[in-house]
Protein backbone atom coordinates (compact mmCIF):
# COMPACT_ATOMS: atom_id res chain seq x y z
CA UNK A 1 0.00 0.00 0.00
CA UNK A 2 2.73 2.17 0.93
CA UNK A 3 6.38 2.18 -0.28
CA UNK A 4 9.44 4.67 0.22
CA UNK A 5 12.72 3.93 -1.67
CA UNK A 6 15.60 5.71 -0.38
CA UNK A 7 13.78 8.83 0.57
CA UNK A 8 15.54 11.86 1.34
CA UNK A 9 14.03 15.47 2.47
CA UNK A 10 16.01 18.14 3.84
CA UNK A 11 14.42 21.43 4.50
CA UNK A 12 15.61 24.90 3.43
CA UNK A 13 17.58 25.60 6.80
CA UNK A 14 19.68 22.05 5.67
CA UNK A 15 17.95 20.37 8.50
CA UNK A 16 17.57 16.56 7.62
CA UNK A 17 14.26 15.56 8.25
CA UNK A 18 14.44 12.05 6.62
CA UNK A 19 17.47 10.43 5.42
CA UNK A 20 17.67 7.27 3.20
CA UNK A 21 14.20 5.78 4.38
CA UNK A 22 13.05 2.60 3.20
CA UNK A 23 9.66 1.50 4.26
CA UNK A 24 7.15 -0.73 2.93
CA UNK A 25 3.69 -1.00 4.61
CA UNK A 26 0.74 -3.33 3.60
CA UNK A 27 -2.64 -2.66 3.03
CA UNK A 28 -4.05 -2.81 6.16
CA UNK A 29 -1.47 -2.53 8.56
CA UNK A 30 -1.36 -0.38 11.59
CA UNK A 31 1.71 1.54 12.35
CA UNK A 32 3.36 3.28 14.48
CA UNK A 33 6.05 6.07 14.20
CA UNK A 34 7.85 7.34 17.18
CA UNK A 35 10.82 9.07 18.06
CA UNK A 36 11.51 12.40 20.04
CA UNK A 37 10.64 15.93 18.50
CA UNK A 38 11.92 16.49 14.99
CA UNK A 39 13.10 13.17 14.65
CA UNK A 40 10.91 13.51 11.17
CA UNK A 41 7.67 11.97 12.42
CA UNK A 42 5.80 14.74 10.87
CA UNK A 43 7.77 14.82 8.08
CA UNK A 44 6.69 10.96 7.09
CA UNK A 45 3.10 11.46 7.62
CA UNK A 46 3.35 15.01 4.98
CA UNK A 47 5.52 13.40 2.35
CA UNK A 48 2.61 10.36 2.45
CA UNK A 49 0.12 12.77 0.98
CA UNK A 50 2.09 14.97 -0.69
CA UNK A 51 2.28 17.70 1.29
CA UNK A 52 6.08 17.33 1.18
CA UNK A 53 7.82 16.62 -2.00
CA UNK A 54 10.97 13.84 -1.02
CA UNK A 55 14.51 15.55 -2.79
CA UNK A 56 15.40 11.74 -3.21
CA UNK A 57 13.88 8.42 -4.04
CA UNK A 58 10.70 7.41 -4.57
CA UNK A 59 7.23 6.94 -3.00
CA UNK A 60 4.33 5.04 -4.11
CA UNK A 61 1.21 4.84 -2.17
CA UNK A 62 -1.77 2.60 -4.00
CA UNK A 63 0.90 1.62 -6.66
CA UNK A 64 1.56 4.73 -7.86
CA UNK A 65 5.03 7.15 -7.63
CA UNK A 66 3.48 9.98 -6.16
CA UNK A 67 6.80 12.04 -6.87
CA UNK A 68 5.75 11.64 -10.99
CA UNK A 69 2.12 12.91 -9.52
CA UNK A 70 1.41 16.47 -11.15
CA UNK A 71 -0.17 19.11 -8.97
CA UNK A 72 -3.72 18.76 -10.16
CA UNK A 73 -3.75 15.07 -9.57
CA UNK A 74 -2.79 15.37 -6.02
CA UNK A 75 -6.31 16.21 -4.53
CA UNK A 76 -7.42 12.91 -6.42
CA UNK A 77 -4.76 11.24 -4.29
CA UNK A 78 -5.92 13.40 -0.96
CA UNK A 79 -9.49 11.45 -1.47
CA UNK A 80 -7.88 8.27 -0.80
CA UNK A 81 -5.99 9.38 2.42
CA UNK A 82 -7.57 10.64 5.63
CA UNK A 83 -6.13 12.85 8.02
CA UNK A 84 -6.32 13.34 11.49
CA UNK A 85 -3.95 15.88 13.99
CA UNK A 86 -3.10 16.68 17.01
CA UNK A 87 -5.31 20.12 16.82
CA UNK A 88 -8.19 18.66 15.25
CA UNK A 89 -8.44 21.07 12.21
CA UNK A 90 -12.56 21.81 13.01
CA UNK A 91 -13.79 24.94 11.51
CA UNK A 92 -15.66 26.26 14.18
CA UNK A 93 -18.33 27.90 12.54
CA UNK A 94 -20.09 25.07 11.26
CA UNK A 95 -21.04 22.27 13.44
CA UNK A 96 -20.40 19.00 14.15
CA UNK A 97 -22.26 17.71 11.25
CA UNK A 98 -21.99 20.43 8.75
CA UNK A 99 -17.88 19.60 9.44
CA UNK A 100 -18.30 16.13 8.35
CA UNK A 101 -20.46 16.97 5.42
CA UNK A 102 -18.45 19.40 4.47
CA UNK A 103 -15.35 17.47 3.43
CA UNK A 104 -17.99 15.62 1.22
CA UNK A 105 -19.45 18.49 -0.30
CA UNK A 106 -16.16 19.91 -1.47
CA UNK A 107 -15.12 16.74 -3.21
CA UNK A 108 -18.29 16.95 -5.17
CA UNK A 109 -20.36 14.46 -3.40
CA UNK A 110 -24.27 14.88 -4.47
CA UNK A 111 -26.78 15.76 -1.14
CA UNK A 112 -28.08 12.47 -1.09
CA UNK A 113 -24.82 10.62 -0.36
CA UNK A 114 -23.92 13.28 2.18
CA UNK A 115 -27.13 12.95 4.04
CA UNK A 116 -27.06 8.84 3.97
CA UNK A 117 -23.06 9.29 5.07
CA UNK A 118 -22.94 11.71 7.64
CA UNK A 119 -25.17 10.51 10.33
CA UNK A 120 -24.02 6.68 9.23
CA UNK A 121 -20.46 8.14 10.33
CA UNK A 122 -21.29 10.07 13.34
CA UNK A 123 -23.09 7.22 14.49
CA UNK A 124 -19.85 5.04 14.48
CA UNK A 125 -17.87 7.55 16.03
CA UNK A 126 -20.81 7.95 18.89
CA UNK A 127 -21.32 11.04 18.49
CA UNK A 128 -24.65 11.43 16.79
CA UNK A 129 -26.28 13.52 19.88
CA UNK A 130 -24.17 16.02 19.34
CA UNK A 131 -24.77 16.38 15.70
CA UNK A 132 -25.67 19.97 15.77
CA UNK A 133 -23.32 20.97 18.67
CA UNK A 134 -20.10 23.48 17.25
CA UNK A 135 -16.87 22.12 18.03
CA UNK A 136 -16.12 24.84 20.94
CA UNK A 137 -19.47 22.94 22.50
CA UNK A 138 -17.38 19.80 22.58
CA UNK A 139 -14.31 18.14 24.86
CA UNK A 140 -10.99 17.20 23.25
CA UNK A 141 -11.84 14.09 22.83
CA UNK A 142 -15.00 14.59 20.95
CA UNK A 143 -13.59 17.31 18.89
CA UNK A 144 -10.78 14.36 17.96
CA UNK A 145 -13.96 11.63 16.97
CA UNK A 146 -15.08 14.77 15.01
CA UNK A 147 -11.82 14.82 13.24
CA UNK A 148 -11.51 11.35 12.75
CA UNK A 149 -15.59 11.06 11.33
CA UNK A 150 -14.08 13.51 8.34
CA UNK A 151 -11.24 11.91 7.68
CA UNK A 152 -12.93 8.37 7.78
CA UNK A 153 -16.61 9.65 5.63
CA UNK A 154 -14.84 9.02 2.61
CA UNK A 155 -13.81 5.57 3.48
CA UNK A 156 -9.97 6.48 2.30
CA UNK A 157 -7.56 3.53 1.97
CA UNK A 158 -5.58 4.78 4.19
CA UNK A 159 -5.87 7.37 7.54
CA UNK A 160 -2.49 9.38 8.54
CA UNK A 161 -2.67 10.28 12.31
CA UNK A 162 -0.32 12.57 13.49
CA UNK A 163 -0.71 13.11 17.24
CA UNK A 164 -3.83 12.35 17.57
CA UNK A 165 -4.17 12.23 21.25
CA UNK A 166 -1.15 14.56 21.80
CA UNK A 167 -4.11 16.88 23.37
CA UNK A 168 -6.07 14.52 25.11
CA UNK A 169 -5.26 12.48 28.38
CA UNK A 170 -5.16 9.20 28.97
CA UNK A 171 -8.54 8.02 29.69
CA UNK A 172 -9.71 10.01 26.35
CA UNK A 173 -6.66 8.73 24.49
CA UNK A 174 -7.57 4.79 24.68
CA UNK A 175 -11.36 6.03 23.17
CA UNK A 176 -9.82 7.37 20.18
CA UNK A 177 -7.27 3.99 20.09
CA UNK A 178 -10.16 2.00 20.05
CA UNK A 179 -12.16 3.96 17.07
CA UNK A 180 -8.66 3.91 14.47
CA UNK A 181 -8.32 0.65 15.79
CA UNK A 182 -11.71 -0.05 14.62
CA UNK A 183 -11.09 1.66 11.63
CA UNK A 184 -8.30 -0.35 10.48
CA UNK A 185 -10.23 -3.65 11.19
CA UNK A 186 -12.14 -2.59 8.42
CA UNK A 187 -9.03 -2.65 5.87
CA UNK A 188 -7.92 1.12 6.11
CA UNK A 189 -4.19 1.05 6.65
CA UNK A 190 -3.42 3.04 9.38
CA UNK A 191 -0.28 5.74 10.01
CA UNK A 192 -0.29 6.74 14.02
CA UNK A 193 2.77 9.25 14.92
CA UNK A 194 2.78 9.57 19.18
CA UNK A 195 5.02 10.43 21.51
CA UNK A 196 2.28 8.10 24.03
CA UNK A 197 4.37 5.47 25.14
CA UNK A 198 1.26 3.83 26.90
CA UNK A 199 -0.66 3.42 23.75
CA UNK A 200 2.00 1.92 21.52
CA UNK A 201 2.92 -0.55 24.64
CA UNK A 202 -0.67 -1.52 24.98
CA UNK A 203 -1.27 -1.72 21.38
CA UNK A 204 1.43 -3.59 20.16
CA UNK A 205 1.51 -2.95 16.86
CA UNK A 206 4.58 -2.20 14.42
CA UNK A 207 6.73 0.65 14.98
CA UNK A 208 8.66 2.28 13.24
CA UNK A 209 11.23 4.90 15.30
CA UNK A 210 13.36 7.82 13.96
CA UNK A 211 16.25 9.49 15.39
CA UNK A 212 17.27 12.49 13.12
CA UNK A 213 15.80 11.87 10.46
CA UNK A 214 17.39 8.04 10.28
CA UNK A 215 15.19 4.81 10.64
CA UNK A 216 16.74 3.20 13.81
CA UNK A 217 14.27 0.29 14.39
CA UNK A 218 11.20 -1.26 12.37
CA UNK A 219 9.72 -3.91 14.74
CA UNK A 220 6.69 -6.12 14.42
CA UNK A 221 4.39 -5.83 17.83
CA UNK A 222 6.89 -3.74 19.09
CA UNK A 223 7.24 -1.27 22.16
CA UNK A 224 7.79 2.58 22.99
CA UNK A 225 11.79 1.66 23.32
CA UNK B 1 -15.93 17.42 -11.38
CA UNK B 2 -18.07 19.32 -11.76
CA UNK B 3 -18.68 22.84 -9.10
CA UNK B 4 -22.08 23.69 -8.24
CA UNK B 5 -23.29 26.88 -8.80
CA UNK B 6 -24.90 27.49 -5.19
CA UNK B 7 -22.17 26.50 -3.72
CA UNK B 8 -20.05 29.27 -5.76
CA UNK B 9 -23.19 31.51 -5.40
CA UNK B 10 -23.36 31.06 -1.25
CA UNK B 11 -18.98 31.07 -0.76
CA UNK B 12 -19.17 34.47 -2.46
CA UNK B 13 -21.96 36.19 -0.99
CA UNK B 14 -20.28 35.25 2.64
CA UNK B 15 -16.68 36.17 1.28
CA UNK B 16 -18.57 39.75 -0.36
CA UNK B 17 -20.47 40.46 3.04
CA UNK B 18 -17.38 39.49 5.14
CA UNK B 19 -15.24 42.45 3.59
CA UNK B 20 -17.62 44.75 2.73
CA UNK B 21 -16.00 48.20 3.14
CA UNK B 22 -13.00 46.77 1.49
CA UNK B 23 -15.06 45.37 -1.25
CA UNK B 24 -17.34 48.68 -1.39
CA UNK B 25 -13.73 50.88 -2.02
CA UNK B 26 -12.98 48.45 -4.56
CA UNK B 27 -15.95 48.98 -6.15
CA UNK B 28 -15.92 52.30 -6.33
CA UNK B 29 -12.81 52.56 -7.30
CA UNK B 30 -13.55 50.37 -10.40
CA UNK B 31 -17.13 52.70 -10.96
CA UNK B 32 -14.85 55.76 -11.02
CA UNK B 33 -11.96 55.24 -13.08
CA UNK B 34 -14.39 53.16 -15.57
CA UNK B 35 -16.68 56.36 -15.49
CA UNK B 36 -13.46 58.51 -16.32
CA UNK B 37 -13.05 56.43 -19.27
CA UNK B 38 -16.42 56.47 -20.74
CA UNK B 39 -16.41 60.15 -20.02
CA UNK B 40 -13.76 60.72 -22.03
CA UNK B 41 -14.88 58.18 -24.73
CA UNK B 42 -18.12 60.09 -24.95
CA UNK B 43 -15.88 63.62 -25.50
CA UNK B 44 -14.43 62.10 -27.83
CA UNK B 45 -17.24 60.61 -29.86
CA UNK B 46 -18.57 64.09 -29.20
CA UNK B 47 -16.17 65.86 -30.60
CA UNK B 48 -15.45 63.22 -33.39
CA UNK B 49 -18.98 63.61 -34.62
CA UNK B 50 -19.32 67.12 -34.18
CA UNK B 51 -16.23 67.79 -36.64
CA UNK B 52 -17.11 64.73 -38.71
CA UNK B 53 -16.33 66.61 -42.10
CA UNK B 54 -12.60 67.96 -41.11
CA UNK B 55 -11.10 64.92 -40.81
CA UNK B 56 -8.32 63.81 -42.17
CA UNK B 57 -6.87 66.58 -43.14
CA UNK B 58 -10.16 68.22 -44.86
CA UNK B 59 -9.72 71.77 -44.80
CA UNK B 60 -12.26 73.06 -47.04
CA UNK B 61 -15.63 72.05 -48.22
CA UNK B 62 -17.21 72.93 -51.58
CA UNK B 63 -20.78 73.02 -50.67
CA UNK B 64 -22.72 72.37 -54.28
CA UNK B 65 -26.52 73.46 -54.92
CA UNK B 66 -29.15 71.29 -54.18
CA UNK B 67 -30.67 71.44 -57.79
CA UNK B 68 -26.20 71.25 -59.25
CA UNK B 69 -26.82 69.48 -62.33
CA UNK B 70 -24.50 66.22 -63.16
CA UNK B 71 -22.59 68.37 -65.50
CA UNK B 72 -21.66 71.27 -62.65
CA UNK B 73 -20.85 68.58 -60.61
CA UNK B 74 -18.44 66.81 -63.17
CA UNK B 75 -17.30 70.14 -63.72
CA UNK B 76 -15.72 71.39 -60.34
CA UNK B 77 -14.52 67.67 -60.17
CA UNK B 78 -12.75 68.21 -63.44
CA UNK B 79 -11.27 70.97 -61.58
CA UNK B 80 -9.92 69.36 -58.41
CA UNK B 81 -8.68 66.93 -60.56
CA UNK B 82 -6.70 69.31 -62.36
CA UNK B 83 -5.53 71.11 -59.42
CA UNK B 84 -1.90 70.53 -58.41
CA UNK B 85 -2.45 72.11 -55.00
CA UNK B 86 -4.90 69.76 -54.09
CA UNK B 87 -3.84 66.52 -52.49
CA UNK B 88 -7.01 64.67 -52.28
CA UNK B 89 -10.92 64.94 -52.42
CA UNK B 90 -13.80 63.11 -51.16
CA UNK B 91 -17.00 63.46 -53.54
CA UNK B 92 -20.16 62.98 -50.70
CA UNK B 93 -23.53 62.89 -52.68
CA UNK B 94 -26.57 63.66 -51.19
CA UNK B 95 -27.38 59.92 -50.02
CA UNK B 96 -24.09 59.91 -47.86
CA UNK B 97 -24.81 63.62 -46.69
CA UNK B 98 -27.93 62.57 -45.34
CA UNK B 99 -27.13 59.19 -43.87
CA UNK B 100 -24.32 61.68 -42.06
CA UNK B 101 -26.67 63.79 -41.11
CA UNK B 102 -28.70 60.93 -39.54
CA UNK B 103 -26.20 59.69 -37.42
CA UNK B 104 -25.57 62.77 -36.35
CA UNK B 105 -29.05 63.81 -34.89
CA UNK B 106 -30.32 60.29 -34.52
CA UNK B 107 -31.15 61.65 -30.87
CA UNK B 108 -33.28 64.13 -32.66
CA UNK B 109 -35.74 62.60 -34.97
CA UNK B 110 -38.05 65.19 -35.48
CA UNK B 111 -35.24 67.29 -37.09
CA UNK B 112 -34.39 63.76 -39.08
CA UNK B 113 -38.17 63.35 -40.12
CA UNK B 114 -38.15 67.10 -40.95
CA UNK B 115 -35.61 66.55 -44.25
CA UNK B 116 -35.02 63.82 -46.86
CA UNK B 117 -32.05 62.88 -48.82
CA UNK B 118 -32.90 65.82 -51.46
CA UNK B 119 -32.49 68.48 -49.19
CA UNK B 120 -29.38 68.04 -48.43
CA UNK B 121 -26.38 69.78 -50.48
CA UNK B 122 -23.65 67.00 -52.10
CA UNK B 123 -20.29 68.39 -51.44
CA UNK B 124 -16.63 67.65 -51.84
CA UNK B 125 -14.26 67.51 -48.97
CA UNK B 126 -10.90 68.78 -50.12
CA UNK B 127 -7.26 68.08 -48.64
CA UNK B 128 -4.60 70.60 -50.32
CA UNK B 129 -1.25 70.10 -50.37
CA UNK B 130 -0.18 73.34 -48.88
CA UNK B 131 -2.08 73.98 -45.38
CA UNK B 132 -1.05 77.20 -44.42
CA UNK B 133 -4.01 79.31 -43.93
CA UNK B 134 -3.43 81.84 -46.75
CA UNK B 135 -2.63 79.21 -49.50
CA UNK B 136 -6.35 77.18 -48.16
CA UNK B 137 -7.89 80.47 -48.53
CA UNK B 138 -6.24 81.18 -52.01
CA UNK B 139 -6.91 77.61 -53.46
CA UNK B 140 -10.85 77.06 -51.90
CA UNK B 141 -11.86 80.64 -53.00
CA UNK B 142 -11.21 79.55 -56.83
CA UNK B 143 -14.10 77.55 -56.24
CA UNK B 144 -16.83 79.48 -54.97
CA UNK B 145 -17.54 81.48 -58.57
CA UNK B 146 -17.88 77.91 -60.19
CA UNK B 147 -21.72 76.66 -61.14
CA UNK B 148 -23.29 75.25 -58.63
CA UNK B 149 -21.47 75.97 -56.65
CA UNK B 150 -23.33 77.43 -53.28
CA UNK B 151 -20.26 78.04 -51.00
CA UNK B 152 -17.02 77.16 -50.14
CA UNK B 153 -16.30 76.55 -45.99
CA UNK B 154 -13.26 76.36 -44.72
CA UNK B 155 -12.13 74.52 -41.62
CA UNK B 156 -11.74 77.41 -39.09
CA UNK B 157 -8.71 77.77 -36.24
CA UNK B 158 -11.37 76.82 -33.79
CA UNK B 159 -11.94 74.02 -35.11
CA UNK B 160 -8.74 72.69 -34.97
CA UNK B 161 -8.34 73.88 -31.37
CA UNK B 162 -11.66 71.59 -30.46
CA UNK B 163 -9.41 69.04 -32.34
CA UNK B 164 -6.70 69.31 -30.41
CA UNK B 165 -8.12 69.87 -27.35
CA UNK B 166 -10.18 67.07 -27.23
CA UNK B 167 -7.66 64.68 -28.26
CA UNK B 168 -5.30 66.06 -25.31
CA UNK B 169 -8.12 66.02 -22.90
CA UNK B 170 -8.28 62.39 -23.64
CA UNK B 171 -4.94 61.11 -23.39
CA UNK B 172 -4.99 63.37 -20.07
CA UNK B 173 -8.15 61.80 -18.58
CA UNK B 174 -6.84 57.82 -19.61
CA UNK B 175 -3.90 58.42 -18.18
CA UNK B 176 -5.64 59.28 -14.84
CA UNK B 177 -7.95 56.42 -15.45
CA UNK B 178 -5.09 53.65 -16.28
CA UNK B 179 -3.66 54.68 -12.54
CA UNK B 180 -7.13 54.51 -11.31
CA UNK B 181 -7.67 51.33 -12.86
CA UNK B 182 -4.51 49.68 -12.00
CA UNK B 183 -5.34 50.72 -7.99
CA UNK B 184 -8.63 49.03 -8.80
CA UNK B 185 -6.75 46.00 -9.72
CA UNK B 186 -4.65 46.49 -6.76
CA UNK B 187 -8.03 46.91 -4.18
CA UNK B 188 -9.08 43.66 -5.97
CA UNK B 189 -6.46 41.59 -5.45
CA UNK B 190 -6.17 42.89 -1.43
CA UNK B 191 -9.92 42.23 -1.19
CA UNK B 192 -9.57 38.89 -2.20
CA UNK B 193 -6.02 38.12 -0.62
CA UNK B 194 -7.94 38.92 2.78
CA UNK B 195 -10.78 36.93 1.96
CA UNK B 196 -8.59 34.08 1.70
CA UNK B 197 -7.19 34.97 5.12
CA UNK B 198 -10.19 34.73 6.70
CA UNK B 199 -10.96 31.49 5.08
CA UNK B 200 -7.73 29.96 5.41
CA UNK B 201 -9.11 27.28 8.32
CA UNK B 202 -11.75 26.35 5.33
CA UNK B 203 -9.19 26.30 2.72
CA UNK B 204 -6.43 24.00 4.63
CA UNK B 205 -9.62 21.37 5.15
CA UNK B 206 -10.09 21.43 1.69
CA UNK B 207 -6.93 20.68 0.57
CA UNK B 208 -6.49 17.80 3.00
CA UNK B 209 -9.46 16.39 1.98
CA UNK B 210 -8.69 16.69 -1.86
CA UNK B 211 -11.02 19.39 -3.15
CA UNK B 212 -9.58 20.21 -6.80
CA UNK B 213 -8.01 23.50 -6.78
CA UNK B 214 -10.61 24.71 -9.18
CA UNK B 215 -12.71 23.83 -6.74
CA UNK B 216 -10.89 26.04 -4.27
CA UNK B 217 -10.28 28.80 -6.64
CA UNK B 218 -13.77 29.69 -8.47
CA UNK B 219 -15.27 31.27 -5.61
CA UNK B 220 -12.76 33.81 -4.99
CA UNK B 221 -12.61 34.48 -9.13
CA UNK B 222 -15.98 34.92 -9.14
CA UNK B 223 -15.69 37.43 -6.05
CA UNK B 224 -12.95 39.46 -8.39
CA UNK B 225 -15.03 39.44 -11.42
CA UNK B 226 -18.60 40.71 -9.05
CA UNK B 227 -16.32 43.62 -7.90
CA UNK B 228 -15.50 44.24 -11.37
CA UNK B 229 -19.08 43.86 -12.83
CA UNK B 230 -20.44 45.88 -10.33
CA UNK B 231 -18.16 48.74 -10.68
CA UNK B 232 -18.81 49.01 -14.49
CA UNK B 233 -22.50 48.42 -13.93
CA UNK B 234 -22.29 51.49 -11.34
CA UNK B 235 -20.18 53.55 -14.07
CA UNK B 236 -22.78 52.55 -16.82
CA UNK B 237 -25.53 54.04 -14.79
CA UNK B 238 -23.67 57.22 -13.93
CA UNK B 239 -22.93 58.02 -17.51
CA UNK B 240 -26.55 57.27 -18.74
CA UNK B 241 -28.01 59.66 -15.86
CA UNK B 242 -25.19 62.09 -17.02
CA UNK B 243 -25.74 62.02 -20.71
CA UNK B 244 -28.04 64.75 -20.80
CA UNK B 245 -26.64 67.11 -19.03
CA UNK B 246 -23.19 66.45 -21.24
CA UNK B 247 -25.08 67.40 -24.46
CA UNK B 248 -26.00 71.06 -22.64
CA UNK B 249 -22.71 71.35 -21.15
CA UNK B 250 -21.05 71.28 -24.06
CA UNK B 251 -20.86 74.37 -26.82
CA UNK B 252 -24.09 74.71 -28.67
CA UNK B 253 -22.81 74.21 -32.00
CA UNK B 254 -25.32 77.46 -33.48
CA UNK B 255 -22.40 79.17 -31.34
CA UNK B 256 -19.60 77.75 -33.65
CA UNK B 257 -20.02 78.10 -37.17
CA UNK B 258 -18.87 74.73 -38.94
CA UNK B 259 -19.82 72.17 -36.79
CA UNK B 260 -22.14 69.88 -36.20
CA UNK B 261 -24.12 69.10 -32.91
CA UNK B 262 -21.48 67.47 -30.54
CA UNK B 263 -23.75 64.38 -29.98
CA UNK B 264 -23.04 60.84 -29.05
CA UNK B 265 -25.55 58.51 -30.49
CA UNK B 266 -27.76 55.29 -28.69
CA UNK B 267 -25.24 52.48 -31.00
CA UNK B 268 -22.07 54.56 -29.60
CA UNK B 269 -23.15 54.86 -26.33
CA UNK B 270 -23.79 51.08 -26.28
CA UNK B 271 -20.08 50.26 -27.51
CA UNK B 272 -19.13 52.36 -24.73
CA UNK B 273 -21.00 50.78 -22.35
CA UNK B 274 -20.10 47.60 -23.94
CA UNK B 275 -16.23 48.68 -23.72
CA UNK B 276 -16.41 49.74 -19.83
CA UNK B 277 -18.10 46.17 -19.11
CA UNK B 278 -15.36 44.15 -20.68
CA UNK B 279 -12.51 46.25 -18.89
CA UNK B 280 -14.44 46.18 -15.30
CA UNK B 281 -14.60 42.26 -15.78
CA UNK B 282 -10.56 42.28 -16.90
CA UNK B 283 -9.93 44.24 -13.95
CA UNK B 284 -11.76 41.68 -11.71
CA UNK B 285 -10.39 38.84 -13.06
CA UNK B 286 -6.38 40.16 -13.29
CA UNK B 287 -6.85 40.43 -9.76
CA UNK B 288 -8.62 37.79 -8.88
CA UNK B 289 -6.10 35.36 -10.97
CA UNK B 290 -3.47 36.81 -9.75
CA UNK B 291 -4.66 36.96 -5.87
CA UNK B 292 -5.43 33.02 -6.52
CA UNK B 293 -2.04 32.41 -8.36
CA UNK B 294 0.34 34.14 -6.23
CA UNK B 295 -1.33 33.60 -2.41
CA UNK B 296 -2.98 30.24 -2.81
CA UNK B 297 -0.88 27.77 -2.18
CA UNK B 298 -2.68 25.22 -3.97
Amino acid sequence: MITLENVTKTYKNSTIALRDANVEIAKGEFVFLVGASGSGKSTFIRLLNKSETPDEGHIYVAGKDIGQLSNWKVPFLRRNIGCVFQDFKLLPTKTVSENVAFALEVIGRPRSVIDAQVPAILDLVGLAHKAESFPDELSGGEQQRVSVARAFVNRPLILLADEPTGNLDPATSVGIMRLLDRINKTGTTVVMATHDRGIVDTMRRRVIELDRGSIVRDQARGVYE
Amino acid sequence: MPIKVDYVVRETTSNLGRNITITLASIITVAVSLALVGASLMLRTGVENATARWQGGIEFVVFLRADASQTQIDAVQNELNSSPEVDSYQFVNKEEAYAEFKRLFADSPELVDSLDAGDLPPSFRVEPVNKEVDAVDSLGSQFTKSPGVERVVFASKTIRLIQQLSSRLTVGIFVVAAFLLGAAGLLILNTIRMAMFARRREIEVMKLVGATNWFIRVPFMVEGLVQGLVGAFLAIVALAAFKPFFQKWLPNPEDIPLVSGFTVGGGEMTFIFVTLGVVGILIGAIGAGVAVSRFLDV
